[in-house]
C-alpha cells in the first residue's frame, strides 16, 4: 500500500507538471487541444489525490503500522474520528492533505468559471497545477508521508497527540487548510488576468465568490481553535496571540481589507492596482503563515520542530511567487490604472480605505510582532518573548477604529455626503451608541476598553438597524408591502449587502465577547472533600475525587457541587485530568464550564492528591464569553446569505428561512458537544464541612503573572499556562509572591526576573529601551508612513483626470428601443 | 462493451469508468469479507475513486486525439447565452440598487445620475448583443461573454451614438489594415489573428467590436 501511495504522489506530481506545460503551450500558440487536455489533467490531479488519500485513511483505519507517519499518528485504540483525522495530524500529512484540498478545489473552480472566464483558464490551470507541484515536491523529496520502517517496524503505535483528541481540534485543521487552500482560486485568476491582459472587472467577479468562501473557512477555523483553546488547554481565555495563530490571522486580514475594497472597484472604478496586490498578499501570506509552522523558524507551540531543509525550500518558493507576481504587477501597471478619483474624505470610499488601511496596518504589526524574536536572535542573538500583553496593548485600540468604522461605512455616500445627509444618517447610530455607553457606566463598569467597545457596540448596530428599517421603509413604499414582507424582500433582494450587515453585527457580538475579557474575576483555592471556597457569586464545594478508566486512558475527575450565593444548588461539574496510557507524560486538562449567556463559570483542576483527596482548582468567571461563538453564528449565516447564488431571488421569503435554519442547525450541531458539560440545576443545600483555602494574590502579583513567561516550555505567561502541576509555573508564581511580598516594585521583580535568567527572553514583552524600543516605536512609525502614503494616494486620486464626463448618455448608446425596454425591465424587475 | 463507446449512443465513457468502479468495489466488498466495516467502506470509496482517475484521464487525453477542431474562439452555445442573461441580470440589479440608495438619501443627485447612466450604457450594450443572431453575434456573444464586460464600460466612448446597429460589415486587419470578411477569424493577407484586437500603443487586447482600446483609450483604427 505504501508503494502505491507513493507511486500516486509521483503521479500527481508528473501530472501536474504535464497540467501546467499543456495549458501554458495551448494558451500561447491557440491550441484548444492541449488547453482542454490540460484542464482534465488538472482534474486527473484531483481524482489522483482522492485515491491517495483512500489509500492513506485505509493505512490509518486498519492501522499499518508499517508506514512510518501512521505509527507516529495512530493507534489501534483511537477512535475511528480519531484515526482518520490523524491524517493531518502531523507535519507530512498536513501537507498531504493541503493538496488533496487544493486539487479539490482548483478542480471546482476551473469546472465553474470554465465557460465564462475562458481565457483566463490555462493560465489559472497553470498556477495551479505549479502551487500543487511545489508541495508534491515537498513530500516526495522531504516529507514523505508513506515512508516506511526499513527494518523491523513496531507492532503498536504511538497515538495522536491527547490535546489534539477534542471534537473541535479534528474539524481545526481542515477548516483552516480549507480556508488558506482557497485563497490559492483568487490568487491564479488574479496571475492569469495579469498575464492575459483581461484585467477588467471581471475576473474580479469569479474571484469575489471564492475569496467569500475562503474567508468563511479562515474565520470558522480560526473560531474552532478558540473553542478549542478555552476547552482545552485550561487557562480560561481563547486566543494567546501564538505565532501559528498569527500566522492564520494574518490572511485573515488581508483577505477581510480584499473584501471590502473589491466594492470600491466594483462601484467607482479605483483601488485596481491594490485589489491585486490585496490578493497576491493574502496568499503569500498563507504559504508564509504554513512556512512559520511547518519550519521551525519562529517557536511555538504549535510548530512541528525546526527544519532547515523545508524552511528553506519554503524560502525559495515564496520568493519566486514574490518576484514573478510583482513583476507582472509592474508590467500591467498602465492597465491598472483608476478610472475614477477620490472627491471627498467624507464619502464611502474614503471609509473603505481607512478600513483597508486598518487592516493592513495589523496585518503588518502582527506579522513584525511575530517575526521580532526571529530578527533580534538573528541581528543580535538575544533572544526575547513577544508575548500576549504586547499584543494587547497595540490590537485593543485598532479593534476598536475597526469597530468604530464598521458603523461610520454604511452611513456615508458613495463620492461625496454632504453635511444635511450626514447629520440625518448619523442622528440615531449615535444616540444608540451614546445609550450604550450610559448603559455601561450604569452597570459599574470601569474598564475603559471594554466600555468603549460596548459604546462602540450600541452605535454600529443603531447604524445596521437604521439601515434594515430605512431600508425596509423604502421598500414598503415602492412595492406597498407590509414592513415584514418589505424587509424579508430587502434581504433577499441585495443578498451582499444586508448578508454583510448581518457579518459585521456578528463581528459586533464577538467584540462584546472579547470586552468580557477586560472585566473576568479568577481565584485559584485548594480543597478538600466537603470543603467550601466563594469566588464572585458562586460557591463551590469538593466532594470527591474519583479516579476511573477506559481502554484508552486514565481519569481522575472532581466531583465539584455549585451553589450560588444564597445558598440554593446550582448544578454538579466534573474538572477531570486524563492521562493516556500512550502519553502517560501529557495528562490533558479538561475542563468543566458552566454556560450562560452572561457569564461561564469555568473550572480546572490544575493539581490534585489522590490519597489525601485534596485538589488545586482554578476557577475563572468569565464574562460575555459565549457572544463570541454566538456572533460567530451570525456571521456564518451572513455569509450564507450572501453567498446565494442570484436565482434565489424569485424565492427571496422563503429561501432565507430555509438557509437560517440549514445555518442554525449546522451552528448547533457544531457546538453541541460544547453544551454537555453544561449541568442541569437542581436545589439543594450547602453542607459544608468547613471552607477551603483561597489563594490570596495581590493585584501587582496577578499583573506580573501576566508578564512573566512560565518556564515549561508552554510560550504562555506565567499566569495563563494550563499545564498541570506545572513546575516552572508554580516556581515562578512563588517567586512573583516572595518578592511582591518583600516589597519590591514592579519594575524591581522584573528587573531580579532578567537577572536571574539571563535575559530578557522571560518577559512576556521586553523592556521599552535600548534596541528593544525599535519593537515599540514600530507601530507608531507604521502608522506614520501608511497615513503619509494613503495622503499621497489621495492626492494623486484627487488631481487625476475626471473621465466621467466623456461617458455617453444612456440615451445615446442605444436607440430608442432598447432604452424603452431596458425601462420596462427594470420597472418589472422586483 | 468497447463497442458501446466506438458507436457513441448508449453507454458514454464516464458511465463506463464509473460502473467499472462499482463493479470493482462490489468485488472488493465480497472478497474482504473478514474485515472491519470501516476498512472496506475505505477501501471501495478508494476503488471508486481510481475509476474517476480513469475517467479524468479520458478526458485529458481524448482532446488530443480527437477529430474535430477544438479551437479556443468557438462559440459555446447556450452556456455564454446564459452568462450574457447572467450578466445582464446582475447589471439591471445595480442600477435598482443604486435607485435603492438614491431613495434611502445615501446620494447626491448628480452623482446618482451619473453611475446610473453609466450602468444603463452597459446594459444597453448586453440588450442588443442578447438580441443580435447568427454566427457572427454567436462569436461576439461569446467572446463579450467571456470578457465578462462589454462595450459601455469600456471608458471612453465617445462615439457610441452613431452605431445604433449591430456593428460592422467588414473588419480591418490591425497588422496591415487589409479588409478582411466579418467571420475571418484570420487575416487573409497576413494572417494576423482577428478576434481580439490588439492596441497598438498599449498592448492591451481588446474585444472584437471594440474600436477604442480600453486600457488607454487609443482609437484601434476601425470603421465606425
Amino acid at each position: 500500500m505504501a508503494t502505491l501511495g507513493q507511486f500516486l504522489l509521483l503521479l500527481a506530481f508528473v501530472i501536474s507538471a504535464y497540467a501546467a506545460a499543456s495549458s501554458v503551450a495551448g494558451a500561447r500558440r491557440r491550441n484548444g487541444r492541449l488547453i482542454e487536455s490540460g484542464v482534465g489533467a488538472l482534474y486527473l490531479v484531483a481524482a489522483v489525490m482522492t485515491v491517495a488519500t483512500g489509500v492513506i485513511v485505509h493505512a490509518f483505519v486498519v492501522g499499518d503500522f508499517t508506514i512510518r507517519y501512521v505509527q507516529r499518528y495512530s493507534e489501534s485504540a483511537q477512535p475511528l474520528g480519531y484515526k482518520i483525522a490523524s491524517y493531518w495530524g502531523g507535519l507530512d500529512g498536513s501537507i498531504m492533505f493541503w493538496v488533496f484540498l487544493l486539487s479539490l478545489f482548483g478542480a471546482a473552480a476551473v469546472r465553474i468559471n470554465r465557460e465564462r472566464h475562458r481565457e483566463l483558464i490555462p493560465y489559472v490551470v497553470a498556477t495551479l497545477s505549479t502551487v500543487q507541484m511545489f508541495f508534491l515536491t515537498l513530500m516526495i523529496v522531504h516529507n514523505n508521508p508513506f515512508a516506511t520502517y526499513l527494518t523491523e517496524s513496531p507492532a503498536a503505535g504511538q497515538g495522536l497527540n491527547p490535546l489534539l483528541q477534542n471534537f473541535y481540534m479534528a474539524i481545526h485543521p481542515p477548516t483552516m487548510y480549507l480556508g488558506f487552500v482557497g485563497m490559492t482560486i483568487p490568487f491564479a485568476f488574479c496571475i492569469a488576468a495579469l498575464i492575459t491582459g483581461h484585467l477588467d472587472d471581471s475576473w474580479l467577479r469569479a474571484v469575489r465568490r471564492w475569496t467569500m468562501i475562503s474567508w468563511f473557512f479562515l474565520s470558522l477555523g480560526l473560531t474552532l481553535g478558540m473553542i478549542w483553546a478555552y476547552e482545552e488547554l485550561g487557562w480560561g481565555g481563547f486566543w494567546g496571540w501564538d505565532p501559528v495563530e498569527n500566522a492564520g490571522l494574518l490572511p485573515w486580514f488581508t483577505a477581510t481589507a480584499f473584501l471590502h475594497s473589491v466594492m470600491v472597484q466594483e462601484r467607482r472604478g479605483m483601488l485596481r492596482v491594490w485589489n491585486v496586490t490585496l490578493v497576491i498578499t493574502t496568499f503569500f501570506l498563507t504559504l508564509f503563515g504554513t512556512f512559520m509552522t511547518r519550519s521551525g523558524v519562529v517557536q511555538s507551540v504549535h510548530a512541528f520542530g525546526e527544519d532547515r531543509q523545508l524552511a528553506l525550500m519554503f524560502t525559495v518558493f515564496m520568493s519566486a511567487v514574490l518576484i514573478f507576481s510583482a513583476a507582472w504587477v509592474i508590467y500591467r501597471l498602465p492597465l491598472l490604472k483608476a478610472r475614477n478619483e477620490l472627491d471627498s474624505w467624507a464619502s464611502k470610499e474614503a471609509a473603505f480605505l481607512a478600513n483597508n488601511w486598518v487592516l493592513l496596518f495589523s496585518a503588518v504589526f502582527v506579522l513584525f510582532a511575530t517575526m521580532f524574536p526571529t530578527l533580534s536572535e538573528a541581528l543580535t542573538g538575544e533572544r526575547l518573548t513577544v508575548g500576549p500583553p504586547f499584543f494587547n496593548t497595540w490590537m485593543t485600540p485598532v479593534g476598536l477604529i475597526l469597530l468604530m468604522l464598521t458603523g461610520v461605512g454604511p452611513l456615508l455616500a458613495w463620492r461625496s455626503s454632504t453635511l444635511a445627509n450626514m447629520r440625518q444618517q448619523f442622528l440615531w447610530p449615535v444616540v444608540s451608541g451614546l445609550a450604550a455607553a450610559a448603559l455601561t457606566i450604569g452597570l459599574g463598569i470601569r474598564v475603559w476598553s471594554s466600555g468603549l467597545c460596548f459604546a462602540l457596540s450600541g452605535f454600529v448596530v443603531g447604524t445596521i438597524a437604521q439601515e434594515f428599517i430605512r431600508g425596509a421603509a423604502v421598500r414598503q413604499q415602492t412595492t406597498g408591502t407590509d414592513l415584514f414582507t418589505a424587509m424579508v424582500g430587502l434581504v433577499g433582494r441585495n443578498k451582499r449587502r444586508y448578508g454583510g450587515y448581518m457579518v459585521h453585527v456578528g463581528i459586533v457580538l464577538m467584540f462584546m465577547g472579547f470586552a468580557g475579557e477586560g472585566f473576568g474575576r479568577d481565584e485559584q483555592a485548594l480543597l478538600k472533600p466537603g470543603q467550601q471556597v466563594q469566588v464572585d457569586r458562586y460557591v463551590l464545594r469538593l466532594d470527591a475525587i474519583r479516579a476511573t478508566e477506559d481502554s484508552q486512558k486514565q481519569m481522575v475527575t472532581g466531583h465539584i457541587t455549585v451553589f450560588d450565593d444564597r445558598g440554593s444548588e446550582i448544578g454538579k461539574m466534573y474538572p477531570a485530568k486524563w492521562f493516556y496510557r500512550s502519553r502517560p507524560q501529557e495528562p490533558t486538562t479538561e475542563v468543566a464550564i458552566r454556560r450562560s449567556l452572561a457569564e461561564d463559570l469555568y473550572i480546572v483542576m490544575a493539581g490534585f492528591e489522590l490519597g489525601e483527596q485534596s485538589a488545586s482548582v482554578e476557577v475563572h468567571v468569565n464574562e460575555l464569553v459565549n457572544w463570541i461563538w454566538i456572533g460567530f453564528g451570525l456571521m456564518a449565516l451572513g455569509t450564507g446569505i450572501a453567498l446565494l447564488p442570484e436565482r434565489v431571488l424569485a424565492l427571496a421569503g422563503a429561501r432565507v428561512g430555509a438557509e437560517a435554519t440549514a445555518v442554525l442547525l449546522l451552528l448547533s450541531v457544531l457546538l453541541a458537544p460544547a453544551g454537555v458539560l453544561a449541568q442541569t440545576a437542581s436545589v439543594g443545600q450547602v453542607a459544608s464541612t468547613g471552607a477551603g483555602t483561597l489563594v490570596f494574590r495581590s493585584a501587582e502579583e496577578r499583573e506580573l503573572a501576566n508578564e512573566i513567561m512560565c518556564t515549561c516550555g508552554c510560550r504562555l505567561p506565567a499566569g495563563t499556562c494550563g499545564m498541570m502541576n506545572c513546575e516552572g509555573k508554580a516556581s515562578q508564581l512563588a517567586k512573583i509572591k516572595t518578592l511582591v511580598s518583600e516589597g519590591k516594585t514592579r519594575e524591581q521583580v522584573i528587573a531580579s526576573f532578567v537577572q536571574e535568567f539571563g535575559g530578557q527572553h522571560i518577559l512576556a514583552r521586553p523592556i521599552d529601551e535600548g534596541y528593544h524600543r525599535l519593537l515599540w516605536l514600530m507601530p507608531y512609525t507604521l502608522a506614520a508612513l501608511t497615513a503619509v502614503g494613503l495622503a499621497v494616494i489621495a492626492r494623486r486620486w484627487a488631481t487625476g483626470r475626471t473621465e466621467a464626463s466623456a461617458l455617453g448618455t444612456p440615451a445615446a448608446a442605444g436607440d430608442a428601443g432598447l432604452q424603452q425596454r431596458l425601462d420596462d425591465e427594470l420597472r418589472d424587475l422586483d | 462493451m468497447s463497442s458501446a463507446i466506438s458507436t457513441d449512443h448508449g453507454l458514454r465513457p464516464w458511465q463506463l469508468f464509473l460502473l467499472a468502479g462499482m463493479l470493482a468495489a462490489t468485488a472488493v466488498v465480497l472478497v474482504s469479507s473478514g474485515r472491519s466495516t470501516s476498512s472496506v467502506v475505505v477501501l471501495s470509496v478508494t476503488v471508486v475513486a481510481a475509476s474517476l482517475v480513469a475517467v479524468a484521464a479520458y478526458r485529458s487525453l481524448s482532446p488530443l486525439v480527437s477529430a474535430e477542431d477544438l479551437v479556443p474562439d468557438a462559440p459555446a452555445g447556450g452556456r455564454t447565452r446564459a452568462a450574457l442573461e447572467r450578466e445582464k441580470a446582475l447589471v439591471l440589479r445595480s442600477i435598482k440598487e443604486i435607485e435603492f440608495d438614491h431613495a434611502m438619501r445615501k446620494t447626491a443627485a448628480a452623482d446618482f445620475e451619473e453611475m446610473r447612466d453609466r450602468l444603463k450604457v452597459r446594459a444597453v450594450g448586453l440588450l442588443r448583443q442578447l438580441d443580435s443572431t447568427g454566427y457572427r453575434d454567436a462569436v461576439e456573444r461569446d467572446l463579450a461573454a467571456r470578457a465578462g464586460v462589454v462595450g459601455g464600460v469600456s471608458v471612453p466612448v465617445p462615439r457610441l451614438s452613431s452605431a445604433p446597429g449591430p456593428a460592422e460589415t467588414s473588419r480591418d486587419c490591425q497588422v496591415c489594415h487589409t479588409p478582411n470578411a466579418p467571420d475571418a477569424r484570420f487575416c487573409k493577407a497576413c494572417g494576423e489573428g482577428l478576434a481580439a484586437p490588439i492596441c497598438a500603443a498599449c498592448h492591451t487586447s481588446n474585444e472584437s467590436d471594440a474600436r477604442f482600446c480600453k486600457g488607454c483609450g487609443v482609437s484601434l483604427g476601425r470603421p465606425a
